[in-house]
């Protein structure tokens, strides 16, 4: 008789399909369409994002193919036998820290657009400090009880996103869609890094991969689930494109959250949808960032071995918190976000380059 | 016997020489006398206990019979017991070997439906005490425990606390044993059990767990027999005690077990591989493992039309959102968020708000806690008053709270709806559930407005994904996500497509209707 299964920490793969998208899903769309309607003209900026998306589904599928070889070993076992143990070490130290900036990123951006839309008196340290709190309640709980929060999210996450657009389609104006290809390849060049950087969500391949039971199948969902997020992606930037037209977008410090201002809901029970909008964004951001706050934990679990995880999280949630406070207005945030956003994609490229090539050369798979 | 350490008092405990304790042996001898008299000093010569010494048919065999006044129903063991051993009719021939008298009783003289031998004073106090009659017999040292229980239980009434409209009306009574045969009424499988444990170390009460063998998985049973195993207590006088000492998490708001007084919904619950739990001496009987779903549905969306019964449950679900938001999302709409409010209604509220001295958040809490009130003290007095308790609370408190500008009527139409919305939910123990989280979001809605709703609605799941029943967690099928069982969680699926079993329990047969089952 075989074993009473699920209910345990083990993950299947499907978990992994709403993981990626849970996690890439967050912040960045809320202000994506304005960085692409600013380097491209007209609705080209669809292009950027689809090329973006490819190379994001594309990454997403090595590393995931790369874990998914090592079954049932973790991030740091697995690049040890690749790699010796002091660089595993290393490698993997930086992502403690890169999912520990992620994490206060997010609890810094949260409490600002909060105080912009929805709580106009409390201070942003509050806010965060709030969102932090729930955080640690939701990652000191167990990681199976993240998934389940991923697939039950989800679902409310993708809904508004539709609500949004539906609601809009009178608004849409396909003549803001021309002139199409008008943007130079250096235009293209940005919109495309721009974003990749909101389609990062590589970390969870590197780490949750190896809670998978069998990952033969892994990597593919994991490309699936990726494409989740481009297709929401792209579709949210032509509405935002069709409604405000390319010159407004560009303009607009969140223009997602402006699409769904501009809602009317049928019969009038409700005014201001975008604060609805944005609350329901709030399960989305949660989570990204207590995915963001568990590899950090999960990845610093197995560099330390037997430490508690509770005692972990102590220890570095006031260092996620004063990160967060840091920066001190939009622009040193949005240089801080900018920065996070190339060092996660270029970390992970790199360390993919590095185990992949050692391990071929190195015959260890 | 108490010793007192403390030697304050042992003066006085020297004065008060405790009487020295008579003492006797648990085994039972060959002399009669003897026996009874360790079975007096045993249990202290109660009143109630009626011993009865004869000899069998005229023979030189002395016997007697005991049993207690009231547990054991007096008119069988003179008819079919006194009657039979006293008087000489038949062929039968009373031997004078005891031996051989003992194999005549069992064989012939002891006409019963159920008896067994006892060979301690235990087994025979433990009998007589759970309705037995035990019969002792000079020269013999065993004792016959024989099956005369029959004491006062009450008749199978209509359930008080789960009402249908349509459906069976039966519903589980105090008496045990009569639960069980609701329960084999309604399901005539031969893989049906009920496997009996003993709870309480001096109740001594029985507990029947029950099951289907072939459907439930055996690692649920396992376990709750475990854990009914780590039970350790002087009595278990309802079946609430059980769920609270096995449930997964005691500080969780969340009932882990449904409990049901509806034979119907417990047999449904076997037939999907779940265990139910009876309790002697409680009408409600425990079903496990549950979760959010099962807890959020009745039995009576099954016997209404699929139409009907899908409605129903997004009635329910619709309830337990008002039952749970509704007050925190107006005190965070009227003090936060006022622009989300369509103008007009705006208005409204501003002027029947005009002269209120309160906060929303004060309003809420004032008028919520008198609600619980209302609630208690209606539940706690006879029905006749608790009608009255309803008018004075409801209509004049209400009304006069408003006329004196305490609360705005607004807030109250609020509270109400409120409350009515959870009393709509079919499980009383997750409306109460409810309403403790109704609480917290009003606080919080208080402090944050909808930040802190949705902060609030985060936590909760949260800890409802963390949450286990048995080991199942509480939130399948929505996450462990199966989507097979979503034909039967909010929507119901017309009956003929009915056809499986819940994945979520991993049964192990998984069709309900073909007897066959291929995977």
């Amino acid at each position: 008789m075989k074993r009473f299964e699920y209910a345990d920490e083990k993950i299947s793969d499907n978990q992994i399909l709403v993981a990626m998208p849970s996690f890439v899903i967050g912040i960045g769309i809320l202000y994506l369409p304005r960085s692409m309607a600013s380097v491209t003209t007209g609705s080209d900026g669809w292009l950027s994002l689809v090329i973006g998306g490819i190379i994001a589904v594309i990454i997403t599928w090595s590393v995931a193919k790369l874990s998914a070889s090592f079954p049932n070993q973790s991030f740091i076992n697995y690049s040890s036998t690749i790699v010796t143990k002091p660089i595993a070490t290393v490698i993997t130290f930086l992502f403690v820290i890169l999912g520990i900036m992620v994490t206060a990123l997010q609890v810094r951006q949260i409490a600002d657009i909060s105080k912009h839309y929805l709580l106009i008196e409390t201070p942003v340290e509050i806010i965060s400090l709030v969102f932090l709190l729930l955080i640690l309640y939701g990652v000191g709980n167990s990681r199976a009880g993240l998934f389940r929060l991923n697939t039950m999210f989800l679902p409310f996450v993708l809904f508004i996103a539709l609500v949004v657009i539906v609601f809009n389609i009178n608004h849409f104006n396909p003549d803001f869609l021309m002139p199409a290809f008008q943007t130079g390849f250096g235009g293209l060049w940005e919109g495309t890094k721009g974003s990749i950087l909101s389609y990062a969500g590589f970390g969870v391949v590197w780490f949750y991969i190896t809670l998978v039971e069998r990952p033969e199948k892994t990597p593919k969902k994991a490309a699936i689930g990726m494409c989740i997020p481009i297709i929401l992606y792209l579709v949210l930037y032509l509405a935002c494109i069709m409604v405000f037209g390319n010159s407004v977008t560009a303009n607009l410090q969140y223009p997602t959250i402006e699409l769904a201002k501009i809602v009317e809901i049928p019969g009038g029970i409700l005014e201001r949808f975008e604060s609805l909008f944005f609350v329901i964004w709030i399960m989305a951001i949660f989570n990204t960032t207590a995915m963001a706050l568990d590899i950090a934990i999960l990845a610093l679990h197995s560099i330390f071995g037997k430490t508690n995880k509770i005692k972990l999280l102590f220890i570095v949630s006031p260092i996620v918190y004063i990160t967060g406070m840091y920066p001190q207005d939009l622009m040193q945030l949005s240089h801080f976000s900018t920065f996070i956003g190339y060092s996660s994609l270029i970390y992970t490229v790199f360390v993919y380059i590095l185990l992949f090539a050692t391990a071929k050369i190195r015959k260890v798979i | 016997m108490v010793k007192i350490h403390n030697n304050r008092f042992s003066n006085q405990n020297k004065k008060r020489e405790q009487p020295k304790e008579d003492t006797f042996s648990n085994i039972i001898t060959n002399n009669l006398e003897e026996n009874l008299d360790n079975l007096n000093k045993l249990l202290d010569k109660p009143d109630d206990l009626l011993i009865r010494k004869f000899s069998i048919r005229g023979s030189e065999h002395q016997c007697a019979t005991v049993y207690i006044d009231g547990l054991a129903d007096s008119n069988y063991v003179r008819n079919n017991i006194i009657e039979n051993l006293q008087i000489q009719r038949g062929k039968i021939q009373i031997p004078q070997n005891k031996e051989m008298l003992f194999d005549v009783l069992n064989q012939e003289l002891l006409s019963s439906t159920t008896l067994e031998t006892g060979l301690t004073l235990d087994d025979a106090s433990n009998g007589i005490l759970s309705g037995n009659t035990v019969l002792y017999i000079d020269g013999i040292d065993k004792v016959f425990i024989i099956g005369t229980q029959g004491w006062e239980k009450r008749a199978i009434e209509e359930p008080v606390t789960e009402s249908v409209i349509r459906g069976p009306r039966d519903g589980f009574v105090e008496d045990l044993r009569t639960n069980m045969t609701l329960i084999r009424r309604y399901i005539h499988d031969p893989n049906l059990r009920f496997k009996t444990h003993q709870i309480g170390r001096r109740s001594k009460k029985n507990l029947v767990v029950t099951y289907i063998a072939d459907v439930i998985h055996p690692d649920i049973l396992k376990e709750i027999n475990r854990r009914l195993a780590s039970i350790d207590t002087d009595d278990a006088p309802e079946s609430s005690f059980i769920e609270q000492w096995i449930e997964d998490d005691y500080l969780s708001p969340f009932p882990q077990l449904i409990n049901t007084e509806r034979p119907d919904k417990a047999s449904a619950a076997l037939l999907q591989g779940k265990v139910v739990i009876l309790l002697d001496g409680s009408p409600f009987v425990l079903i496990a493992p549950s979760t959010l779903g099962t807890a959020m549905q009745s039995p009576e969306d099954y016997y209404e039309r699929w139409t009907i019964g899908t409605l129903l449950r997004i009635l329910r679900y619709l309830a337990a959102f008002i039952a749970i938001f509704l007050p925190s999302l107006y005190i965070a709409l009227v003090s936060f968020h006022p622009g989300m409010i369509p103008s007009n209604l705006a208005f409204s509220i501003a002027a029947s708000r005009e002269g209120v001295p309160f906060t929303p958040l004060v309003e809420a809490s004032l008028m919520a806690i008198t609600m619980e009130l209302l609630r208690e003290a209606g539940a706690r007095l006879p029905k006749t008053i608790g009608q009255t308790i309803g008018i004075v609370g409801g209509l004049v408190i209400g009304d006069a709270a408003v006329q004196a500008g305490i609360v705005s009527p607004i807030m109250v139409i609020v509270v109400a709806l409120n409350a009515i919305a959870s009393f709509a939910l079919p499980a009383y123990s997750i409306a109460i559930a409810f309403r403790i989280i109704l609480f917290g979001f009003i606080i919080l809605s208080g402090i944050f407005g909808l930040y802190g709703i949705i902060i609030g609605y985060i936590m909760v799941n949260i800890h409802i994904v963390n949450l286990k029943s048995i080991g199942v967690p509480f939130s399948t099928p929505f996450a462990p996500t199966f989507f097979k069982d979503w034909g039967d969680l909010i929507f119901r699926k017309p009956v003929p497509l009915l056809t499986e079993r819940p994945r979520y329990m991993q049964p192990n047969n998984k069709k309900s209707t073909v007897k066959e089952n291929k995977e």
